[in-house]
């Protein structure tokens, strides 16, 4: 079965090229790092109130980079909300991200491709060879949001994730994100950590916005 | 600590909850709800005047029985929130996809 650090990646790649969408790197760590907390807490081993991230479980899940993560927070002392994790665990997003995409590769979903450009530098692309999973991670999103129906807390936790980097727009138009917005809206609160995640990213935002327009006065 | 009660009021199971409900406990809510809608009752009120705590496992788990309710043609409400588990209901947004009554009263006549 696909975690969410999977199925948020797949819809991150553009699937003919293998390339990723553009992302800001900042953005990409913390919706990985959120990635990773929904899928301790959907494994039972965490759990999250609005002032704390409780450890309930250190039993390994049996994905690498998730129990070195989980291992490390039940070995912290500290007590500390589910925004400090997301900021901790996206400083390890390019080990996380890079051990996901290779157990895509290995289950066959993607394949790696090395090229070079200008002769010397390298690049990795991951073009997709089975699009059913990316698809039928589409087709959970697209049910929940044009519908009123009560959505599945798998399906609310993966919307989180692909709107809090702006990729819901790669899945629906303009024009169709504009008229669903309140229903995503809705959605999105509806999971902790996913409503961290964008809280954390928007913070970022404000922060660079603040920076550019200090520069130019 | 949690302890569940049950009990069947006309069309509706209320099920009263008493102590946290977070990711220790939420299973047992979880298949309470599951075991209750399996047998054909797909109108369920949760009960949370006794209910101390919840956490997002706790959220999660209204979630899935409002969907299984809702998928078995029922449909799951929630009365009598105390107030910090009101603010945490209402901060995510829950209130908008699960109705909430201020009391048991006032949810089993919107029910009927």
């Amino acid at each position: 079965m696909l975690t969410f650090v999977d199925e948020i990646l797949l819809l991150m790649l553009d699937d003919e090229k293998g390339s990723f969408l553009p992302i800001r790197e900042s953005t990409m760590g913390y919706v990985l790092a959120g990635a990773v907390l929904m899928d301790l807490a959907f494994a039972n081993r965490i759990d999250t109130d609005p002032s704390q991230l409780m450890i309930l479980d250190k039993t390994p899940i049996g994905h690498p980079t998730h129990d070195r993560i989980l291992e490390n927070m039940a070995a912290s002392d500290e007590t500390r909300d589910t925004k400090a994790w997301i900021e901790t665990i996206s400083r390890e997003a390019t080990e996380i991200r890079e051990q996901a995409l290779s157990g895509l590769v290995d289950i066959g979903i993607l394949e790696s491709q090395e090229e070079k450009f200008l002769w010397v530098f390298r690049a990795r692309r991951y073009p997709t060879i089975d699009g059913r999973a990316e698809r039928e991670v589409k087709l959970r999103i697209t049910g929940v949001l044009l519908s009123d129906e009560t959505p599945d807390p798998k399906d609310v936790a993966i919307i989180c994730l692909a709107d809090a980097c702006n990729i819901l727009r790669d899945v629906f138009s303009d024009r169709e994100i504009n008229r669903i917005r309140p229903r995503i809206d809705q959605i999105r609160k509806l999971d902790l950590i996913g409503r961290e995640v964008s809280g954390a990213i928007q913070e970022i935002e404000q922060a660079i916005m603040a920076a550019m327009t200090h520069a130019h006065h | 600590m949690m302890n569940i009660g049950e009990e069947k009021m006309d069309s509706v199971v209320v099920i009263s909850i008493e102590g946290r409900v977070d990711g220790l406990t939420a299973p047992e809510l979880e298949n309470r709800i599951s075991e209750i809608v399996d047998r054909g009752d797909a109108n369920v009120l949760l009960d949370c005047a006794e209910m101390t705590y919840v956490s997002s496992a706790g959220l999660r788990i209204f979630l899935t029985g409002a969907r299984k309710c809702q998928q078995s043609g029922g449909k799951l409400t929630i009365c009598s929130l105390q107030p910090d588990c009101k603010s945490v209901v209402e901060t995510s947004g829950f209130h908008t996809v699960i109705d909430c009554h201020d009391s048991r009263e006032a949810a089993l006549a919107a029910a009927s």
